[in-house]
């Protein structure tokens, strides 16, 4: 069953790359990804509480102890839930933009979301590595093919820095790797590196290997210098894909990956590492509030809202952890939504620029009041889908640490500062020549804004139906990982 | 043992065809490596043939030589099948060049199974000598002759360094046998120092053979001056029996010394991969930066080297010679297409040909980012298995491995940026491609992702 998330988009990226269907490119990427999104609706009936669902085993290089290991539990399916909601929402997204060689570029965007699926199921040390690298190849051409200005530089910089993040949980990965014992072998399996007892010293050292990986990809402070480059150079599709997604990658290996691996000298490090997480939140939040670039100040705020996130996860505790899985997935969904509006905005009026905007609610009132939706959830207004996420994870650093809580609850506050500063000079005051002639969604647009917009109200007024699904895994996972 | 037969003859029959039948070398020298490496895979997979596995204590054909030596022939089976259009503006000599390259590949065999000291002396001189020759192949052309002459100069240099530390060695062991070395070594407590000398001096002249810093200089300029398909030679069977010969020497010879030897040959490593990859960054054309590129390759291979001991040393060792050789073969059979058609090797030729050759810009890419050490790709496999072999004894030296790798990345995708994101001015008409050079590029690449999706087929083959 694990399998058909990665098949599915790898085989349609294949027959995108190789055949070049030209005319029919998007309906082919569209379909891949519906059909990936049926599969997870049929997953979230499983049961979860019993530990991992849904495995998938064949060995990789035997002899190494590398096994193409698959498997799912809540947080894993929350994971999915994520990425093949939003993939349809993405592509249809750029349905509309003239791409040139548009099969090479949906190819990528297959591949990309076959990769995505990949690190959340893998259940195998190495099979996750590579997933998490095969993730950047496509990202890479996406970002420097169809990017704006300056794109080769920018995407060349996001790559070898994210490489050379991830190189050093390479290191940290082989280190544990090589005190595995499994009948006098070395093994990858999740459970055997899991049980490996490292001394503090070591196990300081593959904590650090693994925050860097994790801090360049999410990004924490101070490792986040490729990415509003990155996210305003990128193609919109690419922005989305990046933030997200890719992103979550960082804080589910956290969860999945890190923490688990060496317990044993979280203790002496995770102070650092929160306090670095809440250091970017405030950090980036100031920033966002000076931004005139609306895409500039979407990145900003994206790196206060990952920063949170962090900050949670790494506390530790239930709530914490709980908190950081739902809003990595209402995160994702409200990002999409306010890159999808920069998008919108910049195709029409040709601008970015927060100045020369104004006045749109008149000319555009359906886009006006979805905006609204999104930009509320994006602020954690009660009854969104942000209000519980933010909710939990500052409950969660709060019982980590008071003031760590304190401040980290300031991005609330900035959020909704920058947040409602940019939709003000967006959508109110005085219209311009051009804003007067912006035309209102069409109904493509409107279909996804408004899905999105649905979202964002649907999981505000549930948010139990996805702590549900997570509770059980997160249980085992803080039970198998105590320090 | 049936493999060097095969290629011996057929080497001799190809000189004598030269004289007569030139459409008849190609097809020939095909048959005769084709022949050859699947009487490789007969000794390597099947019952094999039972006989001349063993000659006069001077070679011994194990799976170690049959694997190498599988790896070694499937690389000059690929350059042979795209020489039929490097090689199509050579007029009277085409038949020696099929000869030599035979001839040298017969010296690499011999390189993957000696077991006694003047074999291995013997072993580097057939497979140098033909390549003096080979590398100032084009007679008019001044920088293939500097080429050669240098290649000479610093290879009978580099010879006469080796024959030197043999000399120095058979003085403290009284013997040239591998084995009888590594009894008179023992577990290296009672070293004399003229061993010990010995021993250093090998290393130097074993450093020169597969170019590792500080003994690389001669490399960047013999590989830009050589033809095309020699360089591609040079930087793949050359370097996979160089290496297969030194690791052969010192897990044979010299485990028990290697307290004495492995802190050299570390900071031989070190050097190596830190230097090329620094000054692979400046270069502006391609055939220098994989001349660069082919000397950190021999940094990251020296870990198997240091690695001896370690399960899986040798095993690492073979799977990187295998996926690095096809990478580069495929990058230069790109490349030649690539010459033909701008006659000119720096980046620029690259610009705007992921338009005009989506299919030779794909294979580019892919080998670039093998040999890069990307995953899923099967070069980063190749330097998966060599780290973690080494990683145990030598933590540093894998850490400043990954941080080169990561050095790397930035000059082999200056050829994937010039061919897709870079604009070409001139609006060429694509060049025809002949369907040998077609089709050995995609079996390479067909190999490449063979050993990308299964890794263990070959890994685990000794």
């Amino acid at each position: 069953m694990s399998l058909i998330f990665i098949l599915i988009p790898f085989i349609a990226s294949a027959i995108l790359l190789l055949l070049r269907p030209a005319g029919l490119s998007r309906h082919l990427a569209l379909v891949a990804a519906l059909a990936n999104l049926a599969a997870t609706a049929y997953c979230v009936c499983c049961d979860y509480s019993q530990g991992m669902t849904c495995t998938f085993s064949v060995p990789w290089v035997a002899s190494a102890g590398i096994h193409f290991s698959l498997g799912m539990d809540g947080i894993t399916l929350i994971m999915l839930v994520l990425t093949n909601l939003l993939a349809p929402l993405i592509i249809l997204t750029s349905w509309d933009h003239k791409f040139d060689n548009e099969p090479r570029y949906y190819g990528l965007v297959l591949m990309m979301l076959a990769a995505l699926n990949g690190v959340f199921l893998a259940q195998d040390g190495l099979v996750f590595y590579i997933f998490y690298e095969l993730a950047l190849i496509p990202i890479y051409f996406i970002c420097a093919i169809w990017g704006g200005q300056d794109r080769i530089r920018v995407t060349l910089k996001f790559f070898i820095y994210t490489f050379v993040g991830s190189l050093f949980m390479l290191v940290a990965l082989l280190w544990v790797y090589l005190q595995t014992n499994v009948n006098g072998a070395h093994s990858f399996a999740w459970a055997d590196l899991v049980a490996v007892q490292l001394s503090p010293a070591a196990a300081h050292w593959v904590l650090v290997g693994f925050f860097i990986a994790f801090a360049v990809k999410m990004p924490v402070f101070p490792l986040h210098t490729w990415q509003p480059d990155t996210y305003v150079t990128s193609p919109t599709t690419g922005t989305m894909l990046l933030s997200g997604i890719m992103l979550k990658m960082g804080a589910y290996g956290v969860i999945r990956w890190m923490v688990p691996l060496a317990p044993e000298a979280m203790h002496y490090v995770d102070p650092l590492f929160i306090s670095l997480a809440v250091i970017g939140i405030l950090y980036a939040s100031i920033i966002a509030v000076k931004q005139s670039d609306i895409k500039r100040l979407v990145a900003y705020s994206s790196i206060a809202h990952v920063g949170l996130i962090a900050a949670g996860i790494l506390a530790w505790n239930k709530t914490g952890v709980q908190g950081g899985i739902i809003q990595m997935l209402n995160h994702g969904i409200n990002v999409v939504g306010l890159f999808f509006v920069v998008d919108l905005l910049e195709r029409r009026l040709g601008t970015r620029s927060l100045a020369d905007m104004g006045g749109i609610a008149k000319s555009a009132p359906k886009f006006a009041t979805l905006f609204m939706i999104i930009v509320l959830g994006s602020v954690a207004v009660p009854l969104t889908n942000g209000f519980p996420g933010e909710f939990l994870l500052l409950n969660g650093v709060w019982n980590y640490n008071f003031w760590l809580g304190v401040l980290a609850g300031l991005t609330i506050i900035f959020g909704a500062v920058y947040m409602l500063r940019a939709y003000g000079l967006v959508v109110f005051g005085a219209p311009t020549p051009a804003t007067e002639r912006f035309e209102d969604l069409n109904t493509r647009e409107f279909l996804v804004l408004g899905i999105i917009a649905g979202l964002v109200i649907v999981l505000g007024f549930f948010p139990q139906s996805i702590l549900g699904l997570t509770e059980a895994s997160v249980d085992r996972i803080l039970s198998v990982v105590q320090f | 043992m049936t493999a060097l037969l095969i290629l011996f003859l057929t080497a001799i029959a190809v000189l004598f065809a030269g004289l007569t039948k030139r459409s008849l070398l190609q097809p020939l020298s095909l048959f005769g490596t084709l022949l050859a490496l699947g009487a490789t895979g007969y000794d390597l997979f099947g019952p094999g043939f039972g006989w001349g596995m063993e000659y006069a204590s001077m070679f011994r054909f194990m799976p170690f030589a049959h694997a190498f030596s599988g790896v070694a022939i499937l690389a000059t089976l690929l350059i042979i099948a795209l020489s039929g259009w490097g090689f199509r503006n050579l007029n009277s000599t085409l038949g020696d060049h099929y000869g030599l390259i035979l001839f040298s590949l017969c010296g690499a065999l011999i390189l993957f199974s000696f077991t006694n000291l003047t074999m291995l002396f013997l072993g580097i001189e057939i497979l140098s000598i033909p390549l003096y020759v080979l590398a100032g192949s084009r007679r008019d052309d001044l920088s293939s002759n500097e080429a050669a002459l240098k290649y000479f100069l610093m290879g009978s240099f580099a010879t006469g360094i080796l024959l030197f530390g043999m000399a120095l060695i058979y003085g403290a062991t009284a013997s040239f046998d591998l084995g009888a070395i590594s009894r008179v070594i023992g577990n290296g407590d009672q070293m004399p120092g003229m061993l010990k000398v010995g021993i250093l001096i090998m290393i130097m002249g074993l450093s020169f053979k597969v170019s590792a810093v500080p003994f690389h200089f001669w490399a960047p300029d013999v590989y830009q001056g050589s033809p095309n398909l020699i360089t591609a030679f040079m930087a793949t069977v050359v370097k996979t029996a160089g290496f297969a010969a030194f690791y052969r020497l010192f897990a044979i010879a010299f485990p028990g010394a290697e307290g004495f030897w492995s802190v050299p040959v570390a900071l031989v490593a070190a050097l190596t991969m830190t230097v090329a990859n620094i000054t692979a960054i400046f270069q502006q054309d391609f055939k220098r930066m994989m001349a660069y590129s082919s000397i950190s390759h021999a940094g990251y291979l020296l870990l198997a080297v240091l690695a001896i001991g370690t399960e899986g040393a040798d095993r690492a060792l073979l799977f990187y010679t295998l996926t690095y050789s096809l990478a580069t073969i495929c990058a230069f059979g790109a490349f030649i297409i690539v010459a033909e058609q701008t006659g000119n090797s720096s980046f620029e030729a690259f610009n705007g040909l992921g338009k005009k050759q989506p299919l030779v810009a794909a294979v580019l890419t892919l080998s670039m980012l093998s040999l890069a050490g990307i995953p899923p790709l099967a070069g980063f496999f190749g330097k998966y298995f060599l780290f973690t072999a080494a990683f145990a004894k030598y933590p540093w030296l894998i850490v400043l491995a990954v941080i080169n790798s990561a050095i790397s990345i930035y000059y082999y995708f200056k050829i994937i940026i010039a061919m897709y994101f870079n604009r070409e001015d001139s609006q060429e008409t694509a060049l025809e491609i002949p369907a040998g050079v077609r089709l050995a590029v995609l079996v390479g690449l067909a190999l490449i992702a063979w050993l990308t999706l299964a890794p263990g087929s070959v890994y685990g083959l000794i």
